[in-house]
């Protein structure tokens, strides 16, 4: 048995989550505490969280510690998400935490906090796995933003990240110093047309029947059932959904606490929750809501379980990461069947060369990415195609991977057509790491030689085998069509690859 | 047709105090109830006294708060706080009527008939007796006593609440013989370290002889005051304001605001003043002036002041025949000697009787937890705690052993701060984490929780009771108590500590439901739902047993739930503010009150919920202050077997023709009327089921047989 602290710095909450694993795929919620603390409002504001909630971040911090020490706790993993993420200081900030708590408390990239929520919501399992049957949207809504992310089939493809957080509204909506009444009206005004241009661009022809809902605001109440109003249940019905709201809007918001049992403060963020809401259901035209009544802290705890294989998961979260590179390089009119050739070669390559460059499953996947998407920048230019690639994938979220790796995928293909810089060039942004360095020039070594192998993008390659002898890798190639092209370019991305590695890629032909 | 009338009409509720006086009286007519043991009877009239004290202490002081804040505000039985202030004053004064003639009248004669004679005045002793009292003086009350004059130099002595004083009024003796001799008053405190009862020789055998220590001190005044002469001395006795209304949202230290208060309360207003009858007028004059009392609360006193004494006369030897036989509270069959308590709680829900079945229990429990290697963590609600305490010392035990212990104390518990703030100290150094209670809230839940980790993983024992933690008051309180070790129960068990603790409120509970924030809908939501079965034809019924009932909204729903047709049986030990029997209203309901050996404390509630019943316990009774100003607990029973004690219980106290009074029309309580009904006591009969219960387990031990080791260890 293993027992494990999930907590959650959130914008407007601190939370701890403590669970049991014991078994095989038993995963136990034990205890919840829970403490409001509005960090959010400073850091959107200020830019700087004030010293007096520094101080009660850290007091609340060192009791979680102590809770945690009382349960015996084996492992923890503190996150902070967008207040911690956007104050100026942040490692200051950290640094202070770990002095005085003892707690390493890490920020999560918007990407990776959005996976794990929806890791958490995977969690869930069957129930997960049927609603996406049919065509889902997830909704999370965060402080600072809110975050819509769409299913096809059974993956996830697209996912965007909309400055619609409620705390975010709220300040805004204080500084237009509105009326009670006019609140509905500006919060759709703001929502509406954020929420349209996604629909227009993403949405396309999908179907969207369900929305699954994730946020600390609405869905617990939703979830707890409000008397007179509606039965607790997970799932939640259109007409169901705009009893509530009327229930909600057509009230003070001290009034709302009274009913709903939550205080103003809560009241306030309930409302906007619930105009968000509606807004995704009317613009999708969706007709249920799933509430999984989950948090960010089951996602902690829901990865930490992964990465131990105290669960094994039945959904492929790889596969949804692929998927909405997939996507991307579809909306940049990447195309398809040529991606998939350079994939296919590339991690031929990266499989045969296992032992030499030493990396693992995650550094397959980004390079698989940086496959996918390695000539998304053509959408702009052909000229300056590495350059308008890296800014691409720099600008575009993928979910599920942390800032630093998309970092890494992007200079990945920016390096495929430009000239590696050599460390002691570099003077800013991630390449300044070392280790981040070499994955970026291994990775970069095997995707050039692939690209080159693809040079026609004719899929010539298709059927093409690799192996080790001594110092030379043997790619075999089995085609009949000429290939001198592919092999008078090969030589100089031939170099880069054996500088990297010391050893020589070879193409041999054999003629079927 | 209900739209019509107002549940809500003064003319169905009875005043909160007065019902409380009518409470003090049914204990009275125990101590005036022929078939009650002698002693026992005396020790029903020390109650009443005791009762009344804190009455006046804390209600009658807070309606003179009232009345000088000029709150003229009336209560839900239309009585202002003077109206309030002055009915109560008279049937206050009758009520010490009453208890005197019981004492002179009836409980004196019968006393000397049985062999313990009280010398009512130092008048009548004997010689030898009279030497013997004066000896006793010289020997151990004159080195105790502050004797205090009182002339123009010397200010008027501050005296002690409710404290038995000595008022004389004395002249100088150089004066003596002059016309105009001056009149000063004198007094001295008739000391609380001595016995009030001294026993003195006997002229008979076989006859036990006391006399109380006023009368030893006032026959002796003279030697306190060499140069006076003594013109007369009475015995006086004062009560004052001592609510404490803490301001609890400015204290910055709770506790050191309440250490503040004590110190604080000697000072307060002159509430009751009783003076033996007779006084001096002039003497009774000078009090008066002096401490600035009002006519109406003297109280002129037939009889000997401060009857609690007579707790002490039933702790006398030599007359156990004149008392009720004692009972010893019997082990728990769920629980045989040397059973693993946590094993047991695994295999089923324990539900626990006190006194009936022993409180040792939860102690062990604790204790236990306290030792095991598995456990993690305790935690616990204490209200009010024995001087000293086994819990307090397994609590702090447990923080010795490494155990995370969170203790929330109440400093607010009522007359204990000063107790409870020295232990909660002391669990503080033993390494506790102890909450001084929450600002603005009492918290008045019974809860424990005990964290283990266990192979399978954290399994959660909890004890939820309608009593407090207290070993002491648990052998004389009726309660009940819970032990299960159910996730939900867990679940939710955890997380009111972590609200006690100050982080937020779950998202859900499971199970209990708490106060101020749940409860009281939850008890409205329940007999609302009883109302609409009766209209719907069908058959509802509450039955519900509780300390108080004097909460406003919830008696509006039992008159609306009793109009449609449910029937309610209430068992409402003290104060009942609704009225049976009103046309149309309250004709469904019946209200019983049982005065027992035991004090009547468990609260349960059953709900028949269209015959799918539901029972549950609770900490809190239905008074405005349980549900609304403190943290309280309701948990359901849902075992089936255990659903069905607790349904013995109920019914036993509902065929109770010894111990209940029946609440009658016209507001009074009644006993019922035995003619052709069976003598039933339901207390004795819980005695006597406990005890026939424990011999059965008794039975079911394994035999006695040696078991050989089967291998060398």
């Amino acid at each position: 048995m293993k027992i494990f602290a999930a907590i959650d710095v959130g914008s407007y909450e601190l939370s701890m989550k403590l669970f049991e694993f014991s078994g095989k795929n038993e995963m136990k919620e034990i205890d919840l505490v829970r403490h409001s603390i509005d960090l959010g409002t400073d850091s959107y504001g200020t830019g700087k969280i004030s010293q007096e909630k520094v101080d009660d971040l850290c007091r609340v911090l060192n009791e979680f510690h102590k809770i945690m020490d009382s349960y015996h706790a084996d492992d923890y993993k503190a996150y902070g998400t967008s207040a911690i993420r956007e104050t100026e200081n942040t490692m200051i900030l950290l640094d202070q935490i770990h002095q005085r708590t003892g707690l390493q408390l890490s920020v999560l990239s918007n990407s990776e906090q959005r996976f794990l929520d929806y890791k958490s919501v995977a969690s869930k399992g069957t129930a997960f796995n049927k609603i996406i049957d049919s065509g889902t949207a997830i909704l999370d809504i965060g402080g600072g933003s809110i975050q819509i992310s769409l299913f096809d089939k059974d993956s996830l493809v697209t996912t965007q990240n909309l400055r619609l957080g409620v705390l975010r509204l709220q300040e805004s909506i204080k500084r237009l110093d509105a009326r009670p009444e006019q609140v509905e009206n500006l919060l759709d005004e703001i929502a509406e047309s954020q929420i349209a241009v996604f629909k227009k661009l993403y949405l396309k022809d999908r179907e969207i029947e369900n929305i699954i809902l994730v946020d600390d605001y609405l869905a617990p109440i939703m979830y707890k059932g409000v008397e007179g109003v509606m039965a607790p249940s997970e799932y939640v019905t259109e007409k169901q959904f705009d009893e509530l709201l009327n229930a909600l809007r057509h009230r003070s918001a001290f009034e709302r606490a009274q009913k709903f049992d939550v205080s103003t403060e809560q009241a306030n963020l309930m409302l906007y929750s619930a105009i968000l809401l509606k807004q995704m259901l009317h613009s999708m035209s969706a007709s249920k809501i799933w509430i999984p009544g989950v948090t960010l802290c089951d996602g902690i705890a829901y990865e930490y379980a992964e990465n131990n294989k105290l669960v094994t998961t039945p959904h492929n979260f790889e596969q949804d990461i692929i998927a909405s590179a997939h996507n991307i390089s579809k909306r940049y009119q990447g195309n398809r069947k040529r991606a998939e050739t350079l994939e296919q070669i590339s991690l031929t390559i990266f499989d045969s060369m296992k032992k030499i460059h030493g990396m693992g499953k995650r550094e397959r996947l980004l390079l698989q990415i940086a496959s996918i998407l390695h000539d998304c920048g053509k959408y702009i230019s052909f000229t300056n195609l590495g350059e308008c690639s890296y800014n691409i994938i720099m600008s575009t979220e993928i979910i599920g991977l942390s800032h630093q790796e998309r970092e890494i995928v992007a200079n990945v293909v920016k390096y495929n057509y430009n000239d590696f810089e050599y460390y002691d060039t570099v003077y800013s942004g991630i390449m300044t790491d070392k280790t981040v360095y070499l994955k970026i020039a291994k990775l970069t070594a095997i995707l050039k030689i692939a690209n080159g192998l693809d040079r026609s993008h004719k899929q010539k390659f298709k059927d093409v085998k690799m192996a080790l002898k001594d110092k030379d890798l043997i790619i075999t190639v089995g085609t009949n069509t000429d290939i001198t092209l592919e092999k008078g370019l090969f030589s100089e991305r031939a170099a880069f690859f054996e500088e990297v590695f010391s050893v020589k890629p070879v193409i041999r032909q054999r003629r079927q | 047709m209900e739209q019509n009338i107002d549940f809500r009409n003064p003319d169905y509720f009875v005043n909160r105090e007065l019902s409380w006086l009518l409470f003090d009286y049914r204990v009275l007519g125990e101590a005036r109830d022929k078939n009650n043991p002698l002693f026992e009877r005396l020790k029903f009239l020390s109650i009443t006294a005791s009762n009344l004290d804190e009455f006046f202490m804390v209600r009658v002081a807070s309606l003179k708060d009232m009345v000088n804040a000029k709150y003229h505000k009336a209560d839900f039985a239309g009585m202002t706080p003077e109206e309030q202030l002055e009915k109560l004053g008279e049937a206050a004064h009758d009520f010490a009527g009453l208890q005197y003639t019981t004492y002179k009248r009836s409980l004196l004669p019968l006393l000397s008939q049985n062999g313990l004679k009280i010398v009512e005045q130092h008048e009548n002793l004997t010689k030898k007796q009279a030497e013997f009292v004066d000896q006793y003086f010289e020997e151990n009350v004159y080195p105790v006593l502050t004797p205090m004059a009182v002339d123009s130099s010397r200010p008027f002595p501050l005296i002690r609440n409710k404290s038995l004083n000595l008022g004389a009024l004395v002249t100088k003796k150089e004066e003596a013989g002059k016309k105009k001799a001056e009149v000063e008053f004198a007094m001295v405190q008739v000391p609380s370290v001595l016995d009030r009862i001294v026993k003195i020789p006997s002229e008979k055998e076989n006859v036990t002889t006391v006399i109380l220590l006023e009368e030893i001190i006032e026959r002796n005044i003279h030697k306190l005051f060499l140069n006076y002469d003594i013109v007369c001395v009475h015995p006086f006795r004062i009560m004052r304001n001592a609510d404490l209304t803490i301001e609890e949202d400015e204290a910055e230290d709770l506790l050191k605001e309440i250490e503040k208060q004590l110190k604080r309360r000697p000072w307060g207003e002159i509430i009751r003043l009783e003076v033996e009858s007779g006084m001096d007028k002039r003497l009774l004059s000078m009090i008066m002036e002096e401490l600035s009392v009002q006519k109406q609360a003297i109280y002129q006193i037939d009889g000997p002041l401060d009857l609690t004494f007579l707790m002490k006369m039933y702790g006398l030897d030599g007359f156990e025949h004149l008392k009720e036989e004692k009972f010893t509270s019997q082990p728990v069959p769920a629980l045989p000697v040397d059973s693993d308590v946590f094993e047991e709680i695994r295999k089923q829900d324990i539900l626990l009787h006190h006194p009936y079945e022993t409180f040792s229990v939860v102690v062990d429990f604790i204790h236990k937890a306290a030792k095991d290697p598995q456990v993690l963590a305790i935690k616990q609600t204490l209200y009010r705690v024995s001087g000293n305490s086994p819990i307090i010392a397994a609590l702090a035990q447990a923080a010795d052993n490494g155990k995370q212990v969170t203790v929330l104390v109440e400093l607010k518990a009522r007359f204990d701060e000063e107790n409870n703030i020295v232990w909660a100290k002391m669990l503080e150094q033993a390494g506790c984490h102890v909450i001084y209670g929450l600002v603005g809230l009492k918290t008045h839940s019974k809860i424990t929780l005990v964290v283990r980790r266990e192979e399978d993983g954290i399994r959660r024992y909890v004890h939820l009771g309608t009593g407090n933690y207290n070993d002491s008051t648990a052998k004389l309180y009726t309660d009940i108590g819970l032990l299960t070790c159910k996730e939900t129960f867990g679940e939710d068990a955890t997380a009111v500590f972590n609200m006690l603790s100050g982080y937020s409120e779950p998202r859900s509970w499971n199970k209990l439901s708490i106060a101020p924030l749940w409860l009281k809908k939850r008890f409205l939501y329940l007999i609302d739902r009883e109302r609409k079965h009766a209209e719907e034809g069908k058959p509802a019924q509450i039955i519900a047993k509780m300390n108080s009932l004097c909460d406003l909204d919830v008696m509006e729903a039992l008159y609306k739930a009793s109009a449609a047709g449910v029937k309610i049986d209430l068992i409402v030990r003290g104060i009942c503010c609704l009225k049976v029997g009103i046309p149309g209203i309250s004709e469904n309901i019946t209200v019983r009150s049982i005065v027992g050996t035991f004090l009547e404390h468990a609260r349960i509630f059953y709900f028949d919920n269209d015959g799918k019943p539901e029972y549950y316990c609770s900490s809190a009774d239905w008074m405005p202050r349980n549900l609304e100003r403190r943290v309280e607990i309701l948990f359901p029973v849902e075992e089936k077997a255990l659903q069905e004690r607790l349904m013995h219980i109920l019914q036993g106290q509902l065929r109770d023709t010894l111990k209940a009074s029946l609440l009658q029309k016209d507001g009074n309580y009644e006993k019922i009327d035995l003619r052709g009904k069976e003598k039933y006591n339901s207390q004795k009969a819980f005695c006597e089921e406990a005890i026939s219960a424990s011999r059965v387990t008794e039975k079911s031990m394994p035999d006695r047989v040696f078991v050989p080791e089967t291998h060398h260890v």
